[in-house]
Parts: structure tokens; sequence; C-alpha cells
């Protein structure tokens, strides 16, 4: 079950499961999209439980971030495990939006 | 260019040294970039060192340019070492590539004299001055685009991480990945993909094509592309295996900026640093070339004309036959025991299996000795390009000089053999430089013009010993100290303490020199150093012989081979540690009676007496954090090992045997620990570390002064007022030190408070099957009491007729010292007097008094029959006392009363004279101290010897003095025996022999 919290103009969207992969991301695509089209200037995304994102899952970040910044919204990911912060700075991720580890 | 030919062999091994220096220069720069102001000193001595080294040899070979930006370089360096200059990422850059450049030219040496390093000269030149200009300072940080083909964009990188990428023939690739078909569909995670990446190489950079993901909105993305500049020395064909991307997303960028796709059939590119043998022929089209937009200001491209071929370093090896023939004899004998030995498993034949592996343990045995030797390479080799060197070096500097070569045919492990080329090169060069004195002076000395520099090899108790050694002017000891000195290396007190040999031995300290002037050659105070590091490295000790006017000698010992050595093992706190043979001298055993004879303890250092020499003790269990074994009551084992500059003996828990084991390098994040030279897996599974024993003795700061300056400590305690004490030390309440002469201590016991038992008002403990009797201190003197967060001894004394034991305190300690013994000050009831000791007050315990407060009942039977039969009648004996120490002088006077006699006493010879001549007839037995003022014991001996009066009475010498020939001139001088102070026993016996003389004749005494 997707977590969503609400506070300000923030939204933190908490994936279920330790991975996102392709099987994970449809209901994750949708309830994001929600959540851009609500307006939220803040889009969180915490990767407590998240071990593993795939190719697949890394699109849909950065799909997130693209609609984020065609609403001048922002995105943030917060919590990434070691591995996925590493990640996703060898990508040069974090020159895009805020990535921060747990 | 010199008339040198630069193709031959000396060239070639001194370009392959210079490009081992470059390897690992890069790195250390960085190192040193990262620890900024904060210099490790090791680190930039390194760098310096390599340096240097390149700029010695290229002095050699004429290459003047290549010498000029190794100097250049050198010179920055220094500054950086001497803390003038901070190492600033400016400063590191402008250094990185100014390595780069001469890199360029020793890859090009031929060419080099002609290359342009004004740029690079100018830069260092600036950065040594301290003024670069800014302008300059920023082009180093400058930003390089790289185009991606087929897309409007490029990749920003620093040109400076470019630059460096390319270092050591890597190469630079764009790759452009699709994260859905290269990754996801290949069942793969991005993580893995780059994890494998930057396994093999350096990602520099990264481009994620964000527009290729789309929106939220959009369909999910089954293209996202993301752009990876990516450097690895991989070669293009190995690549493709490792990136599984299709061949046109994969682009080679060369150094000049062209981009070629690896689609395209072009032949493989020859190697970088450029210098194939065939040109670089641009044969086939460049496929979608784009220039790198901009370059560095100092990013030189190559001038590559006319290159020469690269050896690469020796990675075959020549065998002889014959030994590959015994080899494969070896391998059939292996498997004809495997064979064996799985048909016994197979049948359950024990008898079988034991034979088998008996077998193949002795094939396996033979196997290493083969396999090893397939290693040995005789150093004949490696001498031969001395001859060389010497003459070509003699001749420059003006001096006649040969070199005489010895054991050639010498046989040592090929990886030893090529790390000994540098340090003996160094050694050479300086036996020609400083050794060898010019022409003139030399015949002016009385020696030959013609100065002989000697390198010799042998085998030496399973180790092979090179011998570098001159008839030259030798090395001057107090030169080298002085310069030490004013380096900052060691100070003036130690080098007070130093012998010459540890004089000459801080020539291996970093920065020190002997030459007046720096040359081209040397000078600079690197060079020994050098040395050293390297022959550390290979396991090896080196020595220093010289006298100054004959010529010095230097002696290397090294392991025959590194992988496997021969090492003793001992133990400590319950671990297994390895000594290295070569570093065990000899092993000690010192039983616990003798630990007081052998050992001593002056100030922080605690010392060993080996055979008349002393040297420091270290005890391994200190090094590791655990508590010393109990040497109270154990024998201690001392291994003596030896670091080269000097010995030291560690004291280890246990001694086991001595096996090969086979080195394994302890891991990088392990490198810090100087303690341990490697680790080793013992035969059953368990793990012991190699100990360093250089490394220990530096952590522990022991040097080679530490022994003398311990025995000057020594001798310089003896020469001072007072009479020399042999006390055993221990405390009392923690804030009270207290002292009892070591003779009248038999045994030191350890003790829980809980073992002490209270029974009918008195301390006892078991003690050897019976109830030893226990006072302490504040039985009968107004002291504290021990408590409990103390370690608890009880010192046993035997020699009072009954055994009786003290209550006392840890720490204990034995020192040998002069003492003003002060009887009056602190005198109570157990407590016989005081003297001060470096600052601390020591309460001097009187044992007998302490004695007779744990018997009240007063003295044991066998005394007191004693004192009766002294005392019957008229057969009480007299006894005179003459001790200037009015501590002992009390404590023998106790002594004596206590077995029943009359004493005088007196506080000198002379004063011992009067009484006895006063009481001539009366003064049945003299017991006299040696060492007194205005008459000393044995003038009054004399003296009394010379008088018929006299002729009966007995004298007893009482000295602290107990060498051999004092007690000769003691017995010389008349007396009838000579005792160690203070022995109760003995003296109870010799008083009791007189009163039994005295006793059967009466007359005897009285004459």
């Amino acid at each position: 079950m997707i977590a969503v919290s609400r506070e300000d103009n923030k939204v933190v969207v908490r994936p279920a499961g330790d991975s996102i992969v392709a099987a994970s991301i449809p209901e994750l695509r949708l309830k994001m999209r929600e959540i851009v089209a609500e307006g939220v200037q803040e889009l969180v995304i915490d990767l407590t439980d998240v071990q593993m994102v795939d190719s697949s899952g890394i699109g849909l970040l950065i799909s997130a971030f693209n609609s984020q910044r065609k609403v001048g919204g922002r995105l943030a990911v917060i919590h990434a495990s070691g591995e996925i912060l590493e990640l996703f700075q060898t990508m040069r991720m974090h020159q895009h939006f805020s990535v921060s580890g747990n | 260019m010199s008339e040198l030919n630069l193709d031959d062999e000396l060239v070639q091994d001194y370009l392959a040294e210079c490009r081992e220096h470059l390897a690992t220069i890069e790195n250390d720069l960085l190192a040193i970039e990262q620890g900024g102001a904060d210099i490790d000193e090791q680190l930039v001595n390194r760098v310096f060192r390599a340096a240097h080294s390149i700029k010695g040899g290229a002095g050699f070979f004429d290459l003047s340019k290549i010498r000029e930006l190794a100097h250049r370089t050198e010179n920055a360096l220094d500054l950086v070492r001497s803390r003038q200059m901070v190492p600033t990422p400016e400063a590191v850059s402008i250094l990185l590539l100014a390595f780069d450049k001469l890199r360029e030219l020793i890859g090009n040496h031929r060419a080099s004299n002609a290359a342009d390093i004004g740029e690079f000269v100018v830069a260092l030149t600036a950065l040594a001055a301290g003024s670069l200009p800014e302008h300059e300072k920023s082009s180093l940080s400058e930003q390089v685009t790289v185009q991606v083909p087929e897309a409007n964009k490029g990749i920003q990188v620093s040109a400076f991480d470019l630059s460096q990428a390319r270092k050591g023939g890597k190469r630079v690739y764009l790759i452009e990945y699709d994260l859905i078909h290269d990754i996801e569909r290949r069942n793969k995670t991005p993580w893995e993909v780059f994890k494998r990446l930057i396994k093999c190489g350096t990602i520099l950079e990264t481009v994620f094509d964000l527009d290729s993901a789309g929106t939220l909105d959009d369909e999910p993305s089954n293209r996202l592309m993301l752009e990876v500049l990516y450097a690895t020395v991989l070669e293009p064909d190995l690549l493709e295996g490792l990136v599984e991307v299709p061949p046109e997303r994969m682009r080679l960028i060369e150094k000049d900026g062209n981009i070629r796709s690896l689609a395209a059939p072009v032949p493989v590119p020859a190697a970088e640093p450029p210098a194939p043998a065939k040109p670089q022929v641009e044969a086939t089209p460049v496929t979608q070339a784009k220039p790198v937009i901009a370059t560095p200001a100092l990013e030189d491209a190559p001038k590559t004309v006319n290159a020469m071929p690269v050896p690469a370093n020796e990675a075959t090896i020549r065998l002889n036959v014959t030994l590959l023939d015994s080899l494969m004899t070896l391998a059939g004998e292996l498997v004809l025991s495997r064979n064996q030995l799985n048909e016994s498993l197979a049948r359950q034949d024990d008898r079988g299996i034991r034979s088998g592996a008996q077998r193949v343990s002795l094939v396996t045995s033979e196997l290493q000795e083969v396999v090893t030797q397939t290693r040995m390479q005789p150093v004949g080799g490696l001498f031969s390009k001395f001859p060389r060197l010497v003459r070509d070096l003699a001749r420059d500097l003006g001096k006649d000089a040969q070199l005489k070569l010895e054991g050639g045919e010498v046989e040592i492990d090929k990886t030893i053999l090529e790390g000994l080329s540098d340090p003996l090169t160094h050694m050479v060069r300086n036996s020609v430089d400083h050794g060898i004195e010019p022409p003139a002076e030399r015949v002016a000395a009385g020696k030959p013009a013609l100065g002989t520099v000697t390198l010799k090899a042998s085998h030496q108790a399973g180790q092979v010993v090179i011998e570098i050694s001159d008839d030259g002017k030798g090395l001057a000891a107090e030169k080298i100290a002085a310069s030490s000195v004013s380096k900052g290396l060691v100070t003036r007190e130690q080098v007070q303490s130093m012998s010459d040999r540890e004089k000459m031995a801080l020539v291996f300290l970093p920065g020190v020199s002997t030459a007046e002037k720096v040359s081209a050659v040397s000078g600079r105070g690197v060079g020994m150093d050098v040395v050293k590091t390297n022959l550390d490295r290979l396991g090896g000790k080196i020595e220093i012989d010289s006298a100054p006017g004959q010529g010095s000698r230097f002696r290397i010992k090294l392991p025959l081979t590194l992988a496997i050595i021969p090492s003793l093992l001992v133990s400590d706190g319950g671990q297994r540690f390895a000594i290295p043979q070569v570093s065990v001298g000899e092993l000690i055993r010192i039983p616990a009676a003798q630990l007081a004879q052998r050992t001593d303890r002056v100030g922080d250092a605690q010392i060993l007496n080996v055979r008349d020499r002393l040297v420091p003790m270290l005890y391994l269990a200190d090094a590791l954090g655990v508590p010393r074994p109990d040497s109270s009551l154990r024998a201690l084992n001392v291994v003596l090992v030896d670091t080269g500059a000097f010995e030291y003996g560690l004291v280890v828990e246990e001694l086991h045997d001595t096996v090969e084991i086979v080195v394994k390098p302890l891991g990088r994040h392990m490198k810090g620990l100087h303690d341990y030279a490697g680790a080793t897996i013992l035969g059953d599974g368990r793990v012991a570390a190699i100990l360093d024993v250089a490394g220990l003795a530096a952590r522990a700061n022991l040097t080679a002064g530490t022994a003398e300056t311990a025995s000057r400590h020594a001798a310089a305690e003896t020469n001072s007022s007072g009479e020399l004490h042999s006390l055993l030390v221990f405390h009392n309440a923690p804030n009270e030190t207290c002292a009892v002469p070591i003779e009248q201590v038999s045994r030191i016991e350890r003790v829980r408070p809980a073992q002490v038992q209270h029974l009918g008002g008195r301390r006892t403990m078991q003690y050897c099957g019976s109830s030893l009797p226990l006072v302490a201190l504040h039985d009968t003197a107004a002291v504290g009491e021990l408590s409990e967060e103390q370690q608890w001894v009880v010192i046993v004394f035997e020699r009072l007729g009954r055994p009786l034991g003290l209550l006392a305190a840890e720490p204990l300690d034995m020192l040998e010292a002069e003492l003003n013994i002060d009887a009056v000050t602190l005198r109570q009831k157990g407590i016989g007097g005081s003297a001060v000791l470096k600052d601390r007050t020591i309460l001097l315990l009187d044992i007998f008094e302490l004695a007779d407060a744990a018997r009240p009942e007063g003295a044991p039977s066998e005394l007191r029959n004693l004192a009766s039969a002294v005392a019957s009648g008229d057969h009480a004996l007299t006894v005179l006392v003459a001790d200037d120490s009015e501590f002992f002088r009390g404590q023998i006077q106790r002594l004596v009363e206590s077995v029943g006699c009359k004493v005088l006493t007196a506080e000198d010879g002379e004063a011992a004279w009067e009484l006895l001549d006063h009481h001539a007839g009366e003064v049945d037995l003299l017991a006299t101290d040696i060492e007194m003022p205005r008459l000393d014991g044995l003038a009054l001996t004399q003296r009394i010897r010379a008088d018929g009066r006299f002729a009966g009475l007995q004298v007893i010498a009482l000295s602290s003095l107990a060498g051999e020939e004092e007690i000769a001139r003691g017995l010389a001088a008349g007396v009838n025996e000579y005792q160690i102070k203070l022995n109760k026993d003995e003296l109870t016996d010799s008083i009791r022999k007189a009163a039994r003389r005295k006793v059967s004749d009466p007359a005897y005494a009285t004459t």
C-alpha cells in the first residue's frame, strides 16, 4: 500500500514494497499523477522501505521530475539507501532534484 | 646527447624504473592534495624521492630536459616537504601536469632533449616562487565539452579530469545506454551495470536524457537514454564484452578530440602513452568525428615522432630445462600420491592413508622447493649494470674508481632482485660520489689513486647478503648527526647518547645528507632513505660499518624469497604471532629468580643485560594492550630481535616452533598498522600476524639510544653520593611507596584480598601447604591501608627463621640506586628510614620490626636457642657493627641483637677502630661495611690484622659491592667472610659459628 502524507505544500509518497520495479510501477505512477495534478509544490518520494530501483523505476522518477518541472513544482527523494544514493549520484540525478540518504 | 647508446639495457632499466615511479605518483599527489596543509611526510617524501630518482638517472644519461623538469618538480616538492608551501589543488595540478609531461618525455626519451618544457618550467618556477598569476592557475580548472554525436548537446567535463583519466594508458569512451533495452530487458539493474563499470574503470560523467523519460502523463517510455563518459584501460573489443551495448552506441574519444564509433571497422588502436612502433595511420574514415572543444592551457598534444617500442615489465622468465623436468616429475609424483590416497580412502585403509599423506607432504615440500627455484635468478644480471655506472660516474666526477664484483652466481628471488635495483644503484652511486676521494686526496692519504668499490653477494644462513664496500673516506658520523639535528630529525640529546654506528644509521632518515652541495647526482638527502624503504619492503636489513679514512661497508641481508620465509612463532595474550627468522638474534629465557640480576629499570626503560651488553626490552603484551605475563612467578621469554639499526628484547608470553610460513599481505584497511608486516595462515587454519620488529620498536619509542641512555643513567647514579642499594619497590596505600632490600625477599605472590584469612586476630594465608603469617605496614606504623582496588601482592621473607609475608600492592619495581637514607625523619616502628628517589619519597621497611609485630611471642625457637646459647654465662658474644648508613647500622644491630648478642656500633672505620682499641678483647666479631668515610672497611681490617691483639677477631665484611674483584680484595685485606648486604641467613649463620667457637673454646676470642 502506498502511504501518502501531506503537510502544507508538500506531499510525501512512501511506496510499499522493497523495490520500485516494472511490476509495482503502474500503481505508483497513477498515484503520483494524481498528486501532481493537485498542483502540489513539492513531491517527496520516501524510499525508506525501498532497497532496489530498476531502469523503469528510474524512468518513473524522471517522469515525475519532468511532470513537476512542467508545472513549476519540485521533486525530492529522501531516505534513499546507500546503494540507491550512489546510483543516483553516478547518474547525476542530484543535479536535477534533491536526493538524500537515510 | 652523450655518447651513450640510448637503446642499451641501462637506459631501458632507467626508463622502466621511471615508469614505475610515475605510476604511483599520481595517487600520492592526489592524496597529498586531500591532506592539504596537514602533510603526510611519508607521502611527500615518496613523491620527492621518485622525482629525485628520475632526475638522478636523467642527469646520468644526459637527458637534459627530463632532468630539468624533474629538478623543478623536486624543488616544488621540497617546499611542500618543508611546509613552506601548502599543496593546494592548483599546486598539485601543476605538479600532476608536470609529471604527465615527464611521462611523455620518458615515453619518447630520444626526442626529449628537443622537447619544449618552457611552460612547465615557468609554472613550476612560479609555483616555487609562490607567485603564480591568478589567470594561469584558473586555466587548470577549465571545462571541456565532449559533443555527443547525433544529439544536439555536449557533456561538460573538467579538462583536468579528462587528462587525469587518460593516464596510465586509459582510453576514454562515450557509451550511450538505453536503460530499458540494454539493462532491464537483459534482466539487469542499473546498479549492477554501474558497479561493473566502476570495477574496470572510472565513470567520468553521465548525462541522462531527461526528455526520453517523458512525463507521468505520457505512456511509460521504453527508451531511457543515458550517456556515460567512461575511462578504462580496456581495449574496445574487451569493452564490448563488458558493457553489452550495441557497438554503434559506443565511441572512443581519442586524445586529439576525435570521436570514433566502435561499430566502424577500425584497426585496434595502439597503446597509450603514444608510442607504437607503427605510425598512427588514420587509415579508415573516422565516423562522426567531432572535435573536443577547448583544450586546457597546459595539455599538450604529444608530438610523437619516431617513437621507441616501450618494453613491458618483464613478465616472462627464463628457466633451466632440467628444472622444468623436475617440476614435471614432481607433478607426476603428486598424481601418483593422490591416487594412492584416494584408493586408501576408499578402502578405509588407515596405513595406506597415512603413507599416502606422508608422500603428499614429501612431494609438496619438494615441489615448493623447485617452484621457488624457478623464481631464483643470479644476481650477476643485476650486478652487470654497475661497472659502467661506476666508470662513467667516476669520470664525470674526476675520480679514479673501479668496481669489483663477487658472487654474481648467487641466486635470489626475482621479485627481490627487481626491488634491489634501485637501492643498489643509489648505494653504488653514493660510494663513488661520497666515498671515493679525488685521486690527489687519496694519494696524500697514502692510498692508491684508484679507488675500489666492491659489490659482493653471498649466502649466509639461509639469507643472501649483499655487501657494498669502498675504500674511500668513510662516513662522517658527526656530520651526519649534526645534519640530522639541524634538520630537526633527532634532538641533540638523542645524538649525545648514540654510538658512531647509530649516528651513521641516521643517514636512513629522510632528508639527511653529508654532501656539502646539492648536485645532480646526490646531496639532497634523499637516497639512503629510498634504500631503506625499498629494503624494508623486501624484508631486508641494512647495516653500516665505517672507519674514517678507511672506507665504509654496507651489508644488506635479504631473505632468499619473499613468499615463504622461516619464522619463529610466539604467542601473547592468547594470539600467535610470527617473527621472521631474519630478525631473530637469539632466544633468552630468564628464570624468575634471575630477573633481578639480568634486568634493570632506568626511568621508563627496562633494560636487559645480555652478556654485558645492555639492550632495551619491549613487552609484546604492552604493544597489544593485554596484561603482561606474570614475571614474578614464571620465567620470562625474551626474543632478541634486530631492527637493523639496533637490537632489543621482545618479551613474549610463550615461544613456539620455527616454521616456514607463507606470507600474505595485509589488507589495505590495515595498512596503517606498522606493528605488522603481513599475516600468515598456520597449520591449524588460524591466522597469525607477522610482527614488524622495527615498527613495534618505533611505536614504543624505542631507539638505539635507549639502552645506552639507560646504562649511562645507571652509571650516573653510581657516581652520585650515597650508597648503592638493590631495592624492591612496592606500594602500600596507593600514594605510599615502600622498599625493602632485594636480598631479603624470597618470593612475591599475587593475592586477592579474599585469600587473606583472619584467624585469632592474626592474618594468614595458605602458602605451600601451610599457613603463612602476614603482616601489613599499618600494623606497626601510622600509614594508610591497602585498598581493595589495588592489586595485592605478598612479599615473602623466608630468611627470618620462619617465613613471613608482607602485604603490599603493585606496581612493583626493582631498582639499584644510590640512596642517602634518612633514618630519623620518618622513622616509625616497621619503617627503618626513608630516601628520596626521583622526587619520590620511599619508605624503607625494617623487616625485623615487622617480623616482631607478627610474632609478639618473640623470636622463633631456633634463634631463641641460639640467643640463649650465646647469652648464657660468660659466653655472651659481642659484635661491633661498623656502617656509615644509619639505616643499615640499625638493621644489622637489630638483627644481631635478635640472636642475643651484645652490640657496639660505629659510624665509620675510624670510630670502629677507637672502640676496638678501648675494648680490646671484648669484641668477638666485627661486621663492617666496606665503603665508609675516614677509614674504610678494608683499611680497618688491615689495621686489625696488623695488630696482634685482635688475632682471633672474626671480621665479616658486609657490602653492596659484590664483584669478584671486591671479594678478592676483601679477602686479601684479611676479612674472614665477605657478605652481600643484607642477608640475614648468612649473617646469623656466621654469628652462630662464632658463638659455637666461643662456647667450645672460651679462650679463643680473648687470646
